[in-house]
């Protein structure tokens, strides 16, 4: 399937989206395409987010977040999210905050069939005492068996889940090396999961491997090939971040009118990933890719 | 800017986190000035240190200064790759995260920290990036240090939102919450170091930095400031340290500046 395919078939308007990765393999192929597509008055989901969110607030995409960071990390504030909750631009928007380990056991519980889960941060702050979208966003209780207070969190359900890995094969086993972030939960924790993978791979090569696997076809909806496809964000083993790239779009985010020619440039203007990948240049994109860094096969033998 | 010329108050922001590593300590690190302080607490007097952080990463060694936390840079060498759950479960909420480092826009004086909204929550100001992973260091470490710029609007007597609890009403406010250990240890501003009294929980200053006066520190926060009958000044960095910061943990200047 395509990335366009991918969007057009499963994210429809009003539904539940949850991003993937922490400072890391986000999936920038099928976001650009939301963006792209102009999907509207989606409830955007994730526990870490930097320019995923900021693109996706920025295009109008998503007028209702849950979630715990929103910020550039080194790079500063994140523009377009302070523009929207500040000045209602492009649209006025609502979050309903947690801490990053809080969305973490949310997506946890729904994907393990619970409702909720139990945690012992967010007690005694305000985190839990604004809830602008959820009826009821926290309780405490004392432990039925000890008398201890807990925190408990209801279960975060997306509707459609993305996350950039790298492999997957035909039958849409997915594997992922390096940081998991919540990637297995959050996918685990919604109806539909569409995977962007820098390669489809034999299956055999994803048998030899199997502890590599972090979700099991069962748990896969659709797989999109899509080389590069977390730019500016890395893929370990594959490549590293366009640390240019992403102080310009921090640049160019200040102003709307900066914000609209990004989108100009970069989203309309490409008109797809290739495009994307094309304007980029060969160049850029190989001088970006991951050191060779090989760990020893082990023995899967018995 | 308060230095006497041969260092930053970046650098020498950097030295003070590293001051508050010890060699057991399991370091939960953020991004910024905590990850050079604790790669640098590692090269110098902490080498045993294990540093986690939060993307799934448990003793980290990277060997080259990590752009975010969840920078490909901190896999490679290090002893587990895993994800935010057994971060933040497995380790930090189980008790084994001994020091965490933590951020924010806005402190109080029993050490809450505001990182979410100026002004009022239903109309903010300024809306900053919120929790990520501080509301869970602040609860759970045993101990955390505290790093952000000081000036009145910061250091105030009332944080306009609990992001991150400290010492919140005072003694015995966090058992009351359920919190299971933890609070403030260190505060290492632009202007000082401060460190909480035991029983009152409420801050104080230790060491003013080189160049900054007594009063400039008391004219930076809301509050009547208690001062240390012991208060020096900052012990500026070594050489090494200095050395080691510029040539090899920050040579592009991302988190000391000029990058």
């Amino acid at each position: 399937m395509g990335v366009s395919e991918a969007v057009s078939t499963f994210v429809k308007d009003g539904i539940r989206l949850r991003s993937g990765g922490i400072g890391l393999r986000k999936p920038f192929a099928l976001l650009n395409e939301v963006v792209r597509q102009k999907k509207r008055d989606l409830t955007f989901l994730l526990a870490g987010w930097t320019e995923d969110a900021d693109l996706i607030v920025g295009a109008g995409c998503a007028p209702r977040l849950e979630g715990s960071y929103f910020g550039l990390e080194a790079l500063g504030l994140s523009h377009n999210y302070r523009r929207a909750f500040e000045q209602g631009i492009p649209q006025p928007i609502k979050i309903e905050e947690y801490s990053n380990f809080g969305m973490t056991m949310r997506f946890m519980a729904a994907a393990l069939g619970l409702p909720f889960m139990p945690i012992k941060s967010h007690l005694g702050s305000d985190l839990v005492k604004y809830n602008p979208l959820l009826a009821k966003k926290a309780a405490v209780i004392d432990c039925p068996f000890t008398g201890e207070k807990v925190m408990l969190l209801p279960a975060c359900q997306a509707d459609v889940a993305f996350v950039h890995a790298q492999r997957a094969d035909g039958q849409g086993n997915v594997q992922i090396w390096g940081q998991w972030a919540e990637d297995q939960w959050g996918c685990g924790a919604s109806k539909v999961v569409v995977a962007e993978v820098e390669e489809i791979v034999d299956e055999d090569i994803v048998r030899r491997d199997p502890n590599r696997t972090i979700l099991p076809a069962m748990m896969v909806t659709a797989i999109v090939e899509t080389p590069f496809g977390a730019h500016p964000y890395q893929c370990q083993g594959y490549y590293d971040f366009d640390r240019p790239f992403r102080r310009m779009y921090a640049e160019m985010t200040r102003t709307r009118q900066g914000f609209e020619q990004y989108l100009q440039d970069w989203v309309f203007g490409p008109g797809s990933h290739d495009g994307y990948l094309k304007k980029l240049g060969q160049d850029r994109l190989d001088a970006l890719r991951a050191k060779p860094m090989f760990s020893e096969p082990v023995n899967y033998g018995y | 800017m308060a230095t006497d010329g041969k260092f930053s108050l970046q650098e020498l922001m950097a030295v003070c986190a590293a001051r508050e590593i010890r060699n057991d300590d399991v370091v939960f690190v953020g991004t910024g000035l905590p990850m050079l302080g604790s790669m640098l607490a590692k090269r110098t007097h902490a080498p045993d240190a294990v540093l986690v952080y939060e993307s799934g990463v448990v003793d980290a060694r990277p060997k080259r200064t990590p752009w975010s936390i969840g920078d490909g840079c901190l896999v490679p060498d290090s002893a587990m790759v895993a994800g935010l759950l057994e971060v933040f479960g497995l380790l930090l909420q189980r008790g084994r995260v001994s020091v965490g480092f933590l951020g924010a826009a806005q402190i109080d004086p029993y050490g809450n920290l505001n990182s979410s909204v100026i002004g009022e929550y239903y109309a903010a100001k300024v809306r900053l990036p919120g929790s990520g992973g501080g509301n869970d260091i602040g609860s759970l470490a045993h101990r955390t240090v505290i790093m952000m710029g000081q000036d009145k609007r910061k250091f105030v007597e009332k944080v306009d939102y609990i992001t991150t609890p400290g010492f919140l009403a005072g003694p015995g406010a966090r058992e009351a919450a359920g919190l299971p250990r933890g609070g403030p240890d260190a505060v290492i501003s632009n202007l000082g170091v401060y460190r909480f009294d035991a029983q009152s929980k409420r801050i104080f200053l230790e060491t003013y930095h080189p160049g900054v006066t007594l009063d400039q520190v008391k004219e930076n926060v809301q509050w009547a400031l208690a001062v240390a009958p012991y208060a020096a000044e900052t012990k500026p960095p070594h050489a090494d340290e200095l050395r080691l910061l510029r040539d090899e943990l920050d040579p592009d200047g991302i988190f000391l500046g000029g990058g």
